[in-house]
């Protein structure tokens, strides 16, 4: 977890360089496969706080929200007096040098306090000068100090300059005062900002712009170097690897126009005809560049971050070969920067000739000639001065030169950053207390028992099947729900029928072990479907590229072209009768076969990588075993067991895959609840269950079915072989997992800003279907935004509790838990996936240029592995900006329904998770599986949880809570046959 | 005033009414709501695209082949009149309606794909804007009033490719499509001043083909050099080569904006021109063969270096390159319906195209699945009949798009040193005049 982007060792070897280097990209892989995971995984060894920051330097990017966010927060009450009041106290105790007042009784807590309410713009540099100048600044009070202060102010004033004229008395004591806070601050200059490569410091000194004409040429490279399949003319020599390929296209004696491409051409055929490794590429491209091996660290990071999409996708094409969405390339990260080096090199050798003359050296670019000049570091002297006025102390006392500089001081120890840091603490501590609050409050009134169930129900840990599983509870009061993560266990590479290549359906971290196909019942049927869909797909081909090329395209657009008026006219105004229409009648007419999985396996038959094809009958018990103990569910079997898992389907959405399940690696959940289900209701793996004490009995049958999270589809799996006894529960049980999925749909509906509100259910239901078909709906659903929560424990203890699909829900029975180790493993597990999520959502929500990929709308898919924004630039990873605009840029709160003492203990023997835990990555809280008490980690501890309110809102169903809201919404209980209706 | 008369009046006035509602409130800072603001736009050029098919039914039904309408003068100088004057026949009629429909169409698209978009009342200004222009190009009587549509064009095209102008890389290549149409203008601007001086006028006046034309200069030398004109306007517009640069960088703005501009309206404004003017194209043999060899040259060019293009808007870019030039060819063989309709067909199935490329990894599995082989292994390429060891400079020349980029570049900066040059003798002889020495010389100005 901890790759050292702080650490002093020291390294020498260029390879060492880059592979540290490395860590720093983005680690996404091609968009097929979308896996969330922490943005900063490079700066985890740091705590949070001081991650974000460092990061924010090295990237250019923002580490907390914006302060006019955070004030908007305070305004609207998202962020409490009283949250201020507890984040400033805390940062005193933090601080060494306690809490002595800085003027009369004013303290350091009072400042912080006191500056954290009143966000205000500070000009910056010549802006701060000419407000100095040409405004008021100096004449009349800022326009945050209140109407009393105002008055006070201005009887000091004419007791200070009683002398002066009336109107002038203000401008005088705020020019003393600013004088006095200017002469503290004294000659205090800001140093010049260091720039690294020479592309900066060229730019500096008025030549060429290097990148504009190196950027282009090395993307288009990079581009048609991975592509996938959109160009129809693949790159010659890219089996070669990167370097060769460049080497042979760029080494061309060809007269190109532009100058520095033709020595590009000389550098090129040089290194092939002397071959020369990418390695001693790279050093003679750095020596040229003039740059010594004690800068090599800082200058190839410099370089690699500066197009660090594509850098990064080059390096995961190099780790992670079987990512790739359609073949492998031997992509090195090694060999792109050799090529990215020797690009700057030449066109930077270039520009400097440019500028400087022929014979001009490195020299030339003096580092005195470069970054902002200096001057006098005024702004917080300006803060000083405004915070002056606002606070309430003798504004005389300011003109001592000790209080002066004290007050500066403070000024400076609350800088930005701080001031953001704090208010994000202050955020988050509103958020944390009113889940602990509720959850409290919730688990103190006992609850009515549940009826006796008659349905148990496994989901994903998703928390958007956290208001599917509540809304089904709503819906059949009988049904009992689990939560574990959505590959069920079920490790697995799946093939589909009529899928070219099998794909991973697991967690990343996890190499399948087993391929998992499907055959068709009837082989001539499978024909028949075969054939029809493969003629559909090849007119779909002919007419889509065949209009893309010379003949066929003039042929295709003159005949033809006419008729797309029709599915034009339909994508734009009846999006889902137009999918309906042309897609839904010509695939629904070719009947698709029912299958059966091959699941078990004979003998040890292994496919061309090594995996086991299916499982045997005691890997399948295990399978099973382990995931009934996990969630607690070894007896008290109910006649039918669904296993839901979920995945999202969408058009007009390359991050498509960023919707569907995390833990089955980006890939949709259907298959690993299919064969979890079939692997159960298997009769050897039931003997074997009851040999190992978990007596499944006969007549109970596991059904897998799949979630559309999108659309909020339901599709059933192997209906057909259900036992004939079966089908009067399986038919009550469909229904109303139905009828909860049309609730869910229209709860979505209520985030959705065009989407008809507080409107039934069935037409919300009509919408969500429309969106997921929709050409032109760049939010076909909200995923993971607004998540916040992770509840690890029992169902019982958070059943009838609305919270508002932001929790993570993990089941995990203590009382059956004797030693820890299934919540060992359990926290293993969950904690590096919903963090990674979590923080994914907040990196991409706090900076959506910098850490997202910013809106959608230009958004260019290059080479089937990314996007781009319009034409030619970096590939841009992250999330983009409508997939987080509703979310709480919060770091998930994990609630354990646990004794302190065993956590601490998981934590020990963990130590990876507790450096993660300890550096604040995410917040851990323990919650007795007895009462109501709870336990909040910090430093190392847990300290008991005082609740701040014990109330909590009780409403009769989620619908009359959530109906009329579109923000965020808190937890509330809700009790079926409440008849208040109001809070209670 | 008739009643066609008035539909026809309505095809131009509708979309201009509608940016007048957009405008003039927000002028004064009232904003509208989005579905205020796209139905406006919508209702607007639905009404175009109705008025267009009445005029279309009525012209049809009363047997009459064109129908003008006088709306009024402008100005008066001597001999000369500018009159504004709507033209409508067998080319200008269907033209006239396809281009409201896809507008409109577009309109109601892009209300849920820039929901919440803060640019959103700009892009729906400029659609309004755009869609206005391209029903003045069409219904124009003459070529005078075909430069105001055309700048309006331009103009729009250039903000919507700026659209995102936050980020650098979009007003780049927005001015860089700019000043290609600028630069081109002045071919537009060339040719009517040339037609008034040799025919008196550049209205469009039926002479026995199927559509009204120019009316071409009895002198052969005009004849060319109003047709060489004129296709040098329509060469930036319709991105032929060599200008088409600006084409593929232009895909910087929403999607739904790219798709109506360049994969179906704006770039087919250059073929429009050339088919109203086909009398030219026929009094001059050598200015119908420029058409044709520029537009064999692009759809050669196009379809050549679409083939190694690895992101979808490129890719779609070069495609509609590629059609544009192989209408400009048919253009140029003296077809007339052939053309219209090519244009038509390509329009709508390249701005669907266009539309849908977000699309594209979802297509691109379900396409493999159904297939059930890799995609694209397109049967034949050309590149193949190239001798192997030619491959690699072929591909090269490809990737770099034929070096029309460079060349250019290396013909602005020709351009740019001339002017400092001139800049600085302009300098130093009013420094002899003025009596100071030069102190600052343009490169170190340049330079600050």
């Amino acid at each position: 977890m901890s790759h050292g982007v702080g650490s002093d060792r020291p390294v020498t070897t260029l390879e060492e360089i880059v592979d540290e280097v490395a860590h720093l990209l983005p680690e996404q892989a091609p968009l097929h496969t979308f896996v969330h995971h922490n943005t900063l995984h490079a700066f985890e060894h740091l705590p949070f706080d001081r991650a974000v920051v460092e990061a924010a330097q090295l990237f250019g990017t923002r580490a907390f929200q914006t302060e006019a966010a955070f004030a908007e927060h305070q305004r609207c009450s998202r962020i409490l007096p009283g949250d201020i009041a507890a984040v400033a106290s805390q940062e005193v105790e933090r601080r060494s040098g306690g809490n002595a007042p800085i003027v009369d009784r004013f303290t350091p807590r009072d400042y912080i306090d006191l500056r954290l309410r009143h966000l205000f713009e500070i000009p910056r540099g010549a802006a701060l000068a000419w407000q100095l100048q040409e405004t008021d600044l100096l004449h009349a009070f800022h326009p945050g100090v209140d109407v009393f202060r105002r008055r006070e102010l201005s009887f000091r004033a004419d007791r200070m300059f009683g002398g002066h004229p009336t109107g002038q008395r203000v401008h005088c004591m705020l020019s003393a005062l600013w004088k006095a806070l200017a002469e503290a601050a004294g000659a205090n200059a800001l140093e010049p900002r260091a720039t690294v490569r020479r592309r900066d410091q060229l730019v500096a000194c008025g030549a060429d712009d290097v990148d504009q004409r190196v950027h282009p040429v090395l993307i288009r490279l990079c581009a048609a170097f991975l592509d996938q399949g959109v160009s129809s003319w693949g790159m010659p020599f890219r089996e070669q690897g990167f370097l060769t390929a460049v080497r042979r296209l760029y080494g061309l004696p060809v007269p190109a126009p532009d100058a520095w491409q033709r020595d590009l051409a000389h550098e090129l055929r040089t290194q092939e005809r002397e071959g020369r490794s990418a390695v001693e590429t790279c050093r003679s491209a750095l020596a040229l560049l003039g740059v010594g091996p004690e800068q090599w660290h800082t200058y190839i990071r410099a370089t690699l971050l500066c197009l660090r999409g594509w850098a990064g996708m080059m390096r995961q094409f190099e780790l992670r070969p079987d990512r790739a969405p359609v073949e492998p390339r031997p992509a090195r990260l090694l060999d792109y920067l050799a090529v990215q080096l020797t690009f700057d090199a030449v066109a930077a050798r270039a520009a400097l000739r440019e500028r400087f003359g022929a014979d001009a050296t490195w020299d030339r670019l003096a580092p005195a000639s470069f970054g902002d000049p200096a001057r006098p570091d005024l702004e917080p002297v300006y803060e000083a001065f405004v915070m002056a006025q606002i606070a309430h102390v003798d504004i005389e006392a300011f003109l001592r030169p000790e209080v002066a500089a004290r007050w500066l001081e403070e000024a400076r120890a609350v800088d930005a950053t701080t001031r953001c840091r704090l208010l994000h603490a202050a955020y988050e501590r509103r958020l944390r207390i009113a889940v602990l609050d509720g959850l409290a409050a919730h688990c103190r009134d006992p609850l009515p028992a549940p009826p006796e169930p008659r349905l148990q129900a496994i989901f994903c840990i998703d928390e958007r099947e956290c208001s599917t599983r509540r809304h089904f509870e709503e819906t059949m009061p009988a049904v009992e729900t689990f939560g574990f993560a959505g590959f069920f266990g079920v490790a697995m590479a799946w093939q589909g029928l009529g899928e070219l290549r099998p794909r991973p359906l697991c967690p990343v971290n996890v190499t399948p072990g087993h391929y998992v196909t499907e055959r068709a019942l009837n082989p001539s049927e499978e024909q028949v479907w075969r054939n029809a869909r493969r003629r559909l797909g090849l007119t779909t081909q002919a007419l889509m590229q065949g209009s893309r090329t010379l003949t066929r395209g003039g042929l295709v657009s003159t005949f033809l072209g006419l008729w797309s008026v029709v599915p034009m006219v339909g994508r734009c105004l009846a999006p889902r009768l137009a999918e309906w229409l042309l897609h839904g009648v010509a695939e629904g007419s070719i009947a698709e076969p029912i299958t059966r999985l091959v699941l078990e396996r004979e003998g040890d038959a292994k496919d061309a990588e090594g995996r086991f094809i299916g499982y045997a009958v005691s890997e399948m018990a295990e399978v099973v075993e382990n995931l009934l103990r996990t969630i607690g569910l070894t007896d008290g079997f109910c006649e039918l067991v669904l296993v839901v898992g979920h995945g999202s389907s969408s058009l007009n959405n390359p991050h498509e895959s960023a919707h569907d399940c995390g833990a089955t690696g980006g890939g949709r959940g259907g298959p690993n609840a299919r064969a979890f289900a079939a692997m159960a209701n298997h009769p050897a793996v039931r003997d074997m269950l009851a040999q190992r004490g978990i007596v499944v009995p006969p007549e109970t049958w596991f059904v897998g079915c799949y979630h559309n999270t999108c659309d909020d589809d339901m599709t059933w799996y192997d209906e057909d072989v259900m036992p004939e006894a079966r089908q009067r529960a399986f038919a009550e049980a469909r229904e109303a997992l139905e009828a909860a999925c049309l609730l869910e749909s229209h709860e979505r509906c209520r985030r959705f800003e065009s989407a008809p509100h507080g409107s039934d259910a069935p037409a919300a239901l009509r919408h969500v279907k429309g969106r997921a078909v929709d050409l032109a709906q760049p939010r076909p659903e909200y995923g993971h935004a607004t998540n916040a929560y992770a509840i690890v424990g029992r169902r019982t203890r958070t059943r009838n509790l609305f919270l508002d699909r932001r929790a993570f829900l993990v089941s995990y029975d203590p009382t059956t838990d004797a030693d820890g180790s299934v919540l060992t493993r359990l926290l293993g597990a969950v904690v590096p996936v919903g963090a990674g999520i979590n923080l994914e959502y907040y990196f991409s929500f706090v900076d959506p240029v910098g850490y997202g990929c910013g809106t959608k709308l230009p958004h260019n898919i290059t080479g089937l592995i990314g996007v781009m924004d319009g034409h030619a630039s970096d590939l841009r990873t992250g999330l983009p900006w409508q997939m987080v605009e509703i979310h709480e840029p919060v770091r998930l709160l994990a609630i354990v329904e646990t004794e302190p003492e065993r956590l601490a203990r998981i934590l020990d023997q963990q130590p990876g998770m507790k450096a993660f835990v300890d550096n604040g990555w995410i917040q851990l809280v323990a919650w007795s599986p007895t009462d109501d008490r709870l336990w909040e980690y910090s430093a190392g501890a847990f300290h008991d949880y005082q609740p701040e309110s014990r109330l909590l809102p009780v409403v009769a169903s989620s619908a009359t809570f959530y109906r009329t809201e579109r923000g965020h919404l808190g937890l509330a209980r809700v009790l079926p046959g409440y008849s208040d209706g109001g809070n209670a | 005033m008739g009643w066609l008369e008035f539909v026809l009046t309505c095809v131009v006035a509708l979309p201009l009414v509608a940016c007048l509602l957009l405008a003039v409130p927000a002028w004064f800072g009232v904003r509208f709501g989005e579905r205020v603001i796209s139905a406006m736009v919508g209702v607007a050029f639905g009404g175009a695209a109705a008025a267009a098919l009445a005029a279309l039914a009525g012209m049809l039904g009363s047997g009459r082949d064109s129908l003008e309408v006088t709306l009024g003068r402008w100005v008066v100088v001597g001999d000369y009149t500018f009159e504004w004057r709507l033209l409508a026949d067998h080319l200008s009629v269907p033209f006239a309606l396809f281009a409201a429909v896809l507008v409109g169409l577009i309109g109601v698209f892009s209300r849920r794909y820039l929901h919440r978009e803060r640019g959103f009342f700009r892009f729906y200004l400029l659609l309004a804007l755009f869609g206005a222009g391209v029903e003045i190009v069409v219904l124009a009587g003459a070529l005078d009033q075909v430069f105001f549509g055309w700048e309006l064009v331009g103009l729009t095209s250039a903000l919507l490719i700026a659209f995102f102008h936050e980020r650098a890389k979009p007003v780049e290549h927005g001015l860089r499509a700019f000043i290609t149409y600028r630069v081109c203008d002045v071919g537009l601007l060339s040719a009517i001043v040339w037609l008034h001086h040799r025919v008196g006028s550049s209205r469009f006046v039926p002479d026995g083909g199927p559509w009204a034309g120019l009316v071409a200069p009895s002198d052969t030398a005009s004849v060319v050099a109003v047709g060489l004109l004129l296709l040098w306007a329509s060469m930036g517009k319709s991105a032929q080569v060599p200008l088409g640069g600006w084409l593929p960088r232009a895909m910087e703005g929403p999607t739904p904006s790219s798709a109506i501009f360049y994969g179906s309206i704006s770039v087919h404004l250059g073929p429009y021109l050339l088919l109203r003017a086909s009398p030219i194209l026929q009094g001059s043999p050598g200015v119908a063969w420029a058409v044709v060899g520029v537009g064999a040259l692009t759809a050669a060019h196009g379809s050549f270096v679409g083939r190694v293009q690895t992101d979808i808007k490129s890719l779609l870019a070069y495609a509609s390159m590629t059609q544009v030039g192989l209408i400009l060819v048919e253009i140029g063989f003296g077809l007339h319906y052939v053309p219209l309709i090519h244009i038509c067909g390509h329009a709508t199935i390249r701005s669907l195209e266009i539309l849908r490329s977000p699309s594209l990894l979802h297509d691109h599995h379900h396409l493999e699945q159904a297939v059930g082989r890799q995609v694209p292994r397109t049967p034949f390429h050309i590149e193949r009949l190239v001798p192997n060891a030619f491959r690699p400079w072929m591909y090269r020349h490809a990737l770099e798009r034929g070096y029309f980029d460079s060349l250019l570049r290396l013909v602005v900066h020709g351009f740019m040193r001339v002017m400092r040059g001139v800049d600085r003798i302009d300098r130093w002889w009013t420094g002899k005049v003025v009596g100071e020495p030069m102190r600052i010389d343009a490169g170190e100005e340049q330079r600050r």
